[in-house]
C-alpha cells in the first residue's frame, strides 16, 4: 500500500474512533455509576469529607477542653496544698481541674494507681517529691486508653509547665539573675523551608496515589459498560455492524474509557487539592508552623502527559479484561482483582525511601506515582521522567494491542458466557 | 444470463462456519450453504432453532468471518471488503439492538453520520424516517423507555436510514406483539416494491408463506432445499409448507439428498 492510501485509511480509523468515542462518552455520562465516580465523588465527596473531618476534630477538641477533670496529688500536706493552688486554675472556656489530696503513703505501683483511675477516684495521679531539691522527679500517672485520663494528663502537664516557669522566675529573682540562665541549654527549632513546602509534602503523600486510584476507578465502570454491558444489552451485534473499520470501533471504546478516566482523575486531583488547602489550613488554625497547602498547578500540568499515557494504559487493560465477561456483574467481578494490580503498587510508593530513579522509572504504575511525587516536591529530574514516559508509552501500546486483540475476537465479542482467564492466551495467540 | 447475475444482491457459495466450543469441541454450525437472492426479492430462511440461520446471516453481514466458502453482498466479497458490505447493508434482529441510553433521534443521527450522511442530508433523512415510521410521539425519548413495538420501529428506521440495497433480518418478529409483528410484515413486504433484496430468517411458517418469493429450508447447518413455494411443492409432493418442511427434514435425517 502506498503512503497516501495508508494515510487515508489511518485518518478513517481515527475519525471512526472519535465518532464512536463521542457516542460512547455521551452514553456513559447518562449512566448513574459513571456519573457518580466521575463527577459526584470528586465534586461533592472530598469537600464534604474534609468538612466533616475538620468539624469532627474541632468538636472533639472543644469537648475535651470543656471537660472537668480530677487530679489526685500524692505529696506532703504542704506540697499538696501548693499543687492544689497551682493546678486548680479556672480558665474561660475550659473545664475545671479539681485537685484532691491522696494519702502520702499511696504506693507508686502501676496496679494500685490503675485501680484508682478505674474506680474514678481520680483521672490522673501526680506524685510530687517532698522537697524541691529532691532528686526524684515528679511522676504523672494516667491511662492512655481512657479519653478522660488522657485529657487530664494534657491539662496537668500544661499547668505544671506554667508552675515550673513561675518557680524558675522566683528562683531567678531571688538570685537577681536572668531566668534563662537557669536553663543550661536553650533550644529553639526553626525550619529553613517555607511552610508551603510542608504543604507540598502533605500533598505528595496523597495526590500520586489518588491519581492512580482515580484513573483506575474512572475507567472501571465505562470499561465494563462498553464491553460486557454491551453484550448484556444485546447491542454488540448492532455495534459490529457499524460501517466503520473495526480497529476504529475498538479504539473508540478505549478512547471513551480513557477520557472518563482522565476526567475522573483531573476532577479528583483538583477537588482534593483545593479542599485540602482550605480545610487543612482551618484545622491547623493557620498558625505560623502550619503547613500551607496550595493547589500545585505546576506539578499538575507537568504530570498531565504522563498521566494521559497512564490513563491509556489502564483504560485499554481494563477494557480488554472486561470484554471477557458476558454480563456487567461478571465484568465487575473480573476487574476487581485487576484494579488491585494497579492500586497496590501505587500504595507501595508511599513506603519510606521510594523515589523516582532510573530503575523505578521503568516500572509501570510505580513510575507515574513517583514521578508525580517528584514533581510535587521538586525533586524530579529529566532522565528518569523520560524513562517513565517511554515505559508508559510501551505499556499503553501493549495494553491497546491486548484489548483490540480481544475485542476483535468473535469468541469474545459475541460470547454469551464469560470466558475463563485460562482461555485468554489461546485467544491472544489465535489468528 | 448477464442480467440475472447482475440482479443478484446476495450470493453464498459453500458458506461454512466452525466454532470451537470448550464443552462440545469443534461445532460445525453451518456446513456449506449456497444461496442467491435477487434485488426486489424476499428470501426466507426457514428452520428450527439451532439450524444455522443466525450464523449464516451473521456471516453474510460480516459479523462473523466464514471458515470456508464465499459470500457476496451487492457484488462485494464479505471477506475482502467487509466495510463496503456493511455500508450497503441494513440489519435488523428481533432484539432490536438499540442503545438504551440514546434517544431514537440520536440513534438515527449516529448511524446516519457513520453512513456518510451529514448536515441537511442527514436531518432530511431523519425527518423522512420520523414520518415514514411515525416516530414523532416517542422518537425523542430514550430507547430504554420505549415499548417493544416502538423500539422495533426505531430499529427499522435505523436499518433503512441510508437506503441500503440489501436488508438482512434475523427473526425480526420474535418477541413482538400482534400489532408490532403485523407492522414488521408490512414493512418487509413494502421493501419488495422499493427494489430492495430482503433476506430474513424465521421459524414461523405462516410468515414465510405469506411474504417470501423464495424459501430456503435450513436444517442442521445445511440448506436442504431452496425455491419458490410452488417449486418446493413440486420437489416434495406436499401442499403446505409445514408438510414440505417435515418431508425435507425426514429425508435429511434418513440420509437422502434433498434438493
Amino acid at each position: 500500500m502506498s503512503s497516501a492510501p495508508r494515510k487515508t485509511a489511518g485518518a478513517g480509523v481515527l475519525r471512526a474512533a472519535l465518532a464512536v468515542a463521542h457516542k460512547e462518552l455521551g452514553e456513559s455520562f447518562r449512566d448513574r455509576q459513571t456519573l457518580l465516580y466521575t463527577f459526584v465523588l470528586p465534586l461533592c465527596m472530598y469537600p464534604a469529607m474534609f468538612w466533616i473531618m475538620v468539624q469532627g476534630v474541632l468538636v472533639v477538641q472543644g469537648q475535651k477542653q470543656a471537660r472537668d477533670v480530677t487530679i489526685g496529688v500524692v505529696a506532703a500536706a504542704e506540697t499538696a496544698e501548693a499543687a492544689r493552688e497551682q493546678l486548680a486554675v479556672n480558665e474561660e472556656g475550659r473545664g475545671r481541674i479539681e485537685v484532691i489530696a491522696l494519702p502520702p503513703d499511696t504506693p507508686q505501683e502501676t496496679q494500685v494507681i490503675a485501680g484508682l483511675i478505674e474506680a474514678e477516684e481520680a483521672d490522673a495521679l501526680l506524685f510530687h517529691p517532698a522537697e524541691r531539691d529532691d532528686a526524684d522527679p515528679a511522676a504523672l500517672f494516667f491511662d492512655s486508653t481512657s479519653s478522660q485520663s488522657e485529657t487530664a494528663r494534657g491539662r496537668v502537664v500544661s499547668a505544671l509547665e506554667q508552675w515550673t516557669a513561675e518557680l524558675r522566675q522566683e528562683a531567678a529573682d531571688a538570685r537577681d539573675i536572668d531566668p534563662e540562665a537557669l536553663e543550661p541549654i536553650l533550644v529553639q527549632t526553626r525550619k529553613v523551608n517555607p511552610s508551603k513546602d510542608d504543604g507540598a509534602l502533605v500533598l505528595s503523600l496523597l495526590l500520586p496515589m489518588l491519581l492512580v486510584v482515580m484513573c483506575v476507578l474512572g475507567a472501571f465502570f465505562p470499561a465494563v459498560d462498553l464491553t460486557a454491558g454491551e453484550k448484556e444489552r444485546q447491542t454488540a451485534e448492532t455495534t459490529l455492524l457499524l460501517p466503520i473499520p473495526r480497529l476504529g470501533l475498538h479504539l473508540g471504546k478505549i478512547f471513551a474509557v480513557c477520557a472518563t478516566s482522565m476526567i475522573a482523575a483531573t476532577l479528583n486531583l483538583l477537588a482534593l487539592g483545593l479542599s485540602a488547602g482550605h480545610l487543612l489550613g482551618q484545622l491547623a488554625g493557620l498558625g505560623d508552623g502550619a503547613p500551607k497547602v496550595e493547589l500545585p498547578l505546576g506539578a499538575l500540568i507537568s504530570i498531565a502527559p504522563l498521566a494521559a499515557l497512564f490513563a491509556f494504559f489502564v483504560s485499554a487493560a481494563l477494557t480488554g479484561v472486561a470484554s471477557l465477561a458476558a454480563t456487567f456483574k461478571e465484568g465487575q467481578a473480573l476487574l476487581g482483582p485487576v484494579q488491585m494490580l494497579f492500586m497496590l503498587p501505587a500504595m507501595a510508593t508511599n513506603l519510606p525511601g521510594m523515589e523516582l530513579t532510573a530503575t523505578t522509572a521503568w516500572i509501570p504504575v510505580v513510575n507515574v506515582s513517583l514521578a508525580f511525587r517528584g514533581l510535587l516536591v521538586g525533586s524530579a529530574s529529566a532522565g528518569p521522567l523520560l524513562i517513565c514516559a517511554l515505559s508508559l508509552t510501551a505499556s499503553a501500546l501493549l495494553a491497546i494491542w491486548f484489548s483490540v486483540r480481544l475485542l476483535s475476537s468473535e469468541e469474545v465479542s459475541l460470547s454469551s458466557e464469560t470466558i475463563p482467564m485460562a482461555r485468554l492466551f489461546r485467544i491472544l495467540r489465535s489468528r | 444470463m448477464t442480467d440475472l447475475t447482475s440482479a443478484i444482491a446476495i450470493r453464498a457459495e459453500g458458506l461454512a462456519k466452525t466454532f470451537h466450543d470448550p464443552q462440545r469441541g469443534v461445532v460445525e454450525a453451518v456446513k456449506g450453504v449456497d444461496l442467491d437472492c435477487r434485488k426486489g426479492e424476499i428470501f426466507g430462511l426457514l428452520g428450527p432453532n439451532g439450524a444455522g440461520k443466525t450464523t449464516t446471516l451473521r456471516m453474510l453481514s460480516t459479523i462473523l468471518a466464514p471458515t470456508s466458502g464465499r459470500a457476496l453482498i451487492d457484488g462485494i466479497d464479505v471477506a475482502e471488503d467487509p466495510l463496503e458490505v456493511r455500508r450497503r447493508l441494513g440489519f435488523l434482529s428481533g432484539s432490536t439492538g438499540l442503545y438504551p441510553r440514546l434517544t431514537g433521534r440520536e440513534t438515527l443521527r449516529y448511524f446516519g453520520r457513520l453512513h456518510g450522511l451529514e448536515g441537511d442530508r442527514l436531518e432530511a433523512a431523519i425527518a423522512r424516517a420520523f414520518d415514514a415510521f411515525d416516530l414523532h410521539s416517542f422518537g425523542d425519548g430514550r430507547c430504554e423507555a420505549l415499548s417493544t413495538g416502538q423500539k422495533q420501529r426505531v430499529s427499522i428506521a435505523r436499518a433503512v436510514l441510508h437506503d441500503p440495497p440489501v436488508l438482512i433480518l434475523d427473526e425480526p418478529t420474535t418477541g413482538l406483539d400482534i400489532m408490532a409483528s403485523s407492522d414488521m410484515i408490512q414493512f418487509i413486504d413494502s421493501r419488495r416494491e422499493a427494489g430492495t433484496c430482503v433476506l430474513f430468517s424465521t421459524h414461523i411458517l405462516s410468515e414465510a408463506e405469506r411474504l417470501c418469493d423464495r424459501i430456503g429450508i435450513v436444517y442442521d447447518g445445511r440448506m436442504l432445499a431452496g425455491g419458490s413455494l410452488d417449486e418446493l411443492r413440486a420437489m416434495t409432493g406436499k401442499e403446505w409448507l409445514e408438510e414440505i418442511f417435515r418431508e425435507l427434514v425426514q429425508r435429511a435425517d434418513a440420509g437422502e439428498g434433498a434438493a
